[in-house]
């Protein structure tokens, strides 16, 4: 880049560079460290509206929402508010206190980075009715289309999950187990197939097993 | 190196833009220029760091040793993109819904690290931070320029409204990687002639213009003579 000083009498001392980039690096690391400080309340309420709107959109006449926490022994703790850590189950009701469904979360690796989604899974038929990414770093234009695009979403308004769920090559999707992959973005389709599959294996047998529970709201 | 002169913003904006002129940044604009929207998106929040970046890097330049300077700019551009990726995601969901993917991105991105490198590592803050502006600018209307040319072709809408009607077939080629190449050739081929004709046009100029004057004096030799 630009002219190297020619002469090799660089006179700096050693000390000197390790000061110099040890104090930047103090000062980048406190700006870090402030600004998520700063920002860790808004951001996080933030994340809370996104799911509240992401259950919105996967029961649509939800009315009334039943927050557990899964513990590890596959019990089901209620929460009250949408905070708290660990795996949780979202139980939708309508006006009429009817019971619509539950909404979980699936994680697993993309292309790029984690992807967070949620689904709506129907226990009673063993299908997932819906799908919505929450959070993802997929390429623009091409693997975050798992989020966008109609057509890859039409893949889960009736999802079997009787049978292991799997991404087939775009065009070629036959059984109603399979996710019709988007071309050019095979990766990322494979990835919800697998984040799904193993998502329906830890809590589909929970559901089952607490269903009367979940149905009653209580 | 190239020409640095002139007004700051002015030069990163047209005169030295990073794209069609400086030939920088090659990976984020091949690889999220497939919809106008993208393109507009990324350049913004390309544009947001630069100014940060370049801001930051001029208050410390004249502290920072030579030999340490490239590692410094490194820690404080990563570090203004971190602090980004929060701000956007604290202050408002939409936006960093439209923009959360490109912003981790923007470290990898050679423009900031030259700009850092080659003006605000030497100038003063206000210059600096307008420089970044005008390189930041710069190169979202590049982006843009490509992005329209690949979204008008490769899915038959602009910004996400339809042009030409559900009977269009989209060239999906355009979407794809190969489609970013063919567009940023069409973009670079069309400047390029545009910057030879201009050249062209200026020494026929500078010519004519001398040719007048010898014939002037030769008309003066000759009332003269």
């Amino acid at each position: 880049m630009t002219a190297v000083t020619p002469k090799p009498a660089a006179t700096t001392p050693t000390a000197k560079m390790i000061r110099m980039l040890g104090a930047v690096s103090l000062a980048c690391g406190l700006l870090i460290v402030g600004t998520n400080l700063l920002t860790f309340n808004r951001i996080r309420s933030n994340t809370e509206v996104i799911m509240k709107e992401s259950i919105a959109e996967l029961l649509p006449s939800i009315d009334k929402q039943v927050v557990y926490r899964i513990e590890a022994n596959g019990e089901l703790t209620i929460l009250h508010g949408l905070e708290g850590e660990g795996q949780r189950l979202f139980a939708g009701f309508d006006a009429a206190g009817k019971f619509l469904g539950v909404v979980l979360e699936a994680n697993g690796r993309g292309y790029a980075d984690v992807i967070v989604a949620m689904y709506a899974y129907a226990p009673e038929s063993k299908t997932i009715t819906g799908f919505k990414v929450v959070e993802m770093h997929e390429t623009p234009g091409l693997g975050d289309r798992i989020g966008s695009d109609p057509q890859f979403a039409e893949n889960f308004k009736a999802l079997d999950t009787s049978h292991a769920i799997a991404a087939v090559k775009h065009g070629t999707k036959k059984s109603p187990w399979e996710i019709d992959a988007l071309s050019g973005a095979t990766i990322s389709s494979r990835a919800v197939g697998r984040m799904l599959q193993k998502s329906i294996e830890e809590l589909g047998p929970v559901v089952t097993k607490n269903l009367d529970r979940i149905k009653k709201g209580n | 190196m190239h020409d640095t002169s002139g007004n700051p913003f002015l030069n990163g904006l047209w005169k030295q833009n990073p794209v069609f002129v400086q030939v920088l940044g090659m990976c984020p604009t091949l690889a999220i220029t497939n919809s106008v929207k993208n393109a507009v998106a990324m350049g913004l929040a390309t544009t947001f760091v630069l100014v940060c970046s370049n801001g930051l890097i001029s208050m410390v330049r004249k502290l920072v040793p030579k030999q340490v300077r490239i590692a410094t700019y490194i820690a404080i551009i990563a570090t203004s993109v971190t602090v980004v990726d929060y701000l956007v995601k604290a202050i408002s969901i939409s936006v960093y819904k439209a923009l959360g993917a490109y912003i981790p991105l923007i470290v990898a991105n050679c423009i900031i690290l030259e700009r850092a490198e080659a003006f605000a590592g030497k100038k003063p803050v206000v210059p600096s931070m307008l420089d970044g502006l005008g390189m930041g600018l710069g190169f979202a209307f590049a982006l843009s320029c490509l992005g329209t040319i690949r979204e008008v072709l490769g899915a038959g809408t602009f910004f996400g409204f339809s042009l030409f009607g559900p009977n269009f077939e989209p060239w999906v080629l355009f979407l794809l990687p190969p489609g970013g190449f063919i567009s940023l050739a069409i973009w670079l081929l069309t400047f390029t002639l545009w910057r030879e004709r201009k050249a062209r046009i200026a020494t026929e100029q500078a010519a004519l213009e001398q040719a007048r004057k010898a014939a002037a004096l030769n008309v003066i030799a000759e009332v003269r003579s």
